[in-house]
């Protein structure tokens, strides 16, 4: 019997299990991936202790920049379709196909109403933020004549007539989404028009905080 | 580099057939581990696993028939105004309102509603306020003690408000609504001698605090 001569060269490592374990990962972060949303306005929220989750669909959610500017969001493709139609109509527009199928696909929106068209025709980010400097335009003093109101009110009724018709199935619920250093006095704005407008029961995005514990009392 | 192709020496054949050199079957998976790693990476970061918590808000309504309304005791409201540079001003009831101030934290707004409410409930004895639920388990109610008013003033950020809008789940206020701040309160912050009925010794402890 001759000698086992030890093996030269490198020594061969099986990446088998590692290959493995990075595919399981790799399938876990990909199913349960929700991409982050792009929001039109980066809002960096304050912190409370509430524990109630947002929901995933059927939110209006009112976006309040740090300079005030209000952006509306909503979730849902067919409600935004039913949306632009509704306002395009309403106010002659005059939109292309293309710009509503943009709008419908989109995300947060925060120009006037005569300027929509334009922000919907571009793809350039910088012009979009010039066009959104604003936000959507808040009279407080008249109520029919707040833009915002309006389009909060046409979007609720989008959203109830995709209720009617069972393309959505949930109760959507407005929530407001400003940033920390958000001047009060912008928020209240908002606010004061939900509240025109009828709507008294409303959600404020925040982040979570831990529960103070056992130190009080 | 987890197989490195050596060069076979093939047991150095002496001047036998050449024949083809035998390939090694193994693949060498480096770079699909890590291309794996890659896109793990990028899905935990695009990820989002904590869904943003929401708070709920209800607004007083705005034509509401005031006749209906109950008149709440005076001695047992508090106003909150939030001022700028995160702080609170905060005063008792109206009639010889004493202005104070304080802050955010644990030890601060959290204390003054707290101890409104020990108050209220020495000077009102409430122990029927605690009261069995259904199941049996006795309930704290005190935070019904209290009426609290949160007024942010102008120059307040909305952090300012959540903050106190917090502070009143965390001491489990029931009854709260925010209001506009009024221009008498406002001079109240600038000079707490002119507004809501100040002697000099209060103005004083007003104002070094």
């Amino acid at each position: 019997m001759p000698k086992h001569k030890p093996k030269r060269g490198a020594p061969t490592i099986d990446m088998t299990a590692m290959t493995d374990v990075a595919f399981l990962l790799l399938t876990f972060f990909m199913l349960t991936a929700k991409m982050k949303p792009s929001e039109s306005v980066v809002v960096d929220t304050p912190s409370s202790i509430s524990d109630t989750k947002l929901p995933d669909a059927g939110t209006l959610t009112l976006l309040v920049s740090k300079e005030g500017a209000v952006h509306l969001d909503m979730v849902g493709q067919h409600t935004r379709k039913y949306l632009i139609e509704n306002v395009d109509t309403a106010y002659k527009l005059n939109l292309t196909p293309e710009q509503k199928v943009r709008f419908a696909n989109g995300t947060g929106f925060g120009v006037s109403r005569e300027k929509l068209k334009q922000f919907l025709s571009t793809e350039d980010n910088a012009v979009k933020e010039a066009l959104q400097k604003n936000g959507i335009p808040i009279d407080t003093a008249d109520i029919n004549k707040s833009e915002l109101a309006d389009w909060i009110h046409r979007a609720r009724l989008a959203q109830f007539e995709m209720k009617k018709q069972d393309i959505v199935k949930e109760e959507y619920v407005i929530v407001i989404k400003a940033d920390r250093s958000t001047p009060y006095p912008a928020v209240q704005k908002v606010i004061n028009t939900l509240v025109d407008i009828n709507v008294n029961k409303f959600n404020l995005i925040t982040n979570t905080e831990a529960k103070p514990g056992a130190e009080k009392e | 580099m987890a197989e490195m192709q050596v060069a076979d020496s093939g047991g150095g054949k002496k001047g036998g057939k050449v024949r083809a050199k035998k390939m090694s079957t193994r693949i060498d998976f480096t770079p699909m581990v890590d291309l794996g790693f890659l896109l793990i990476t990028f899905f935990m970061l695009t990820t989002t696993l904590a869904k943003p918590q929401i708070m709920a808000l209800v607004m007083p309504e705005k034509d509401i028939d005031k006749t209906d309304l109950e008149p709440v005791k005076e001695s047992k409201v508090l106003t909150l105004m939030l001022g700028k540079d995160d702080k609170v001003y905060w005063y008792e009831g109206i009639t010889d309102a004493k202005l104070d101030s304080t802050d955010f934290s644990a030890e601060g707004l959290r204390k003054v509603i707290l101890n409104k409410m020990d108050k209220v409930e020495q000077q009102f004895g409430l122990e029927d306020y605690k009261k069995k639920n259904k199941e049996g388990v006795e309930e704290d109610l005190k935070g019904s003690f209290v009426n609290v008013i949160i007024k942010p003033t102008k120059e307040s950020t909305y952090k300012n408000l959540v903050d106190a809008l917090d502070e009143m789940a965390i001491t489990k206020v029931r009854y709260y609504v925010i209001l506009d701040v009024s221009k008498l309160e406002e001079d109240f912050i600038k000079n707490p001698a002119g507004g809501l009925k100040f002697s000099a010794e209060e103005q004083a402890e007003a104002t070094t605090k």
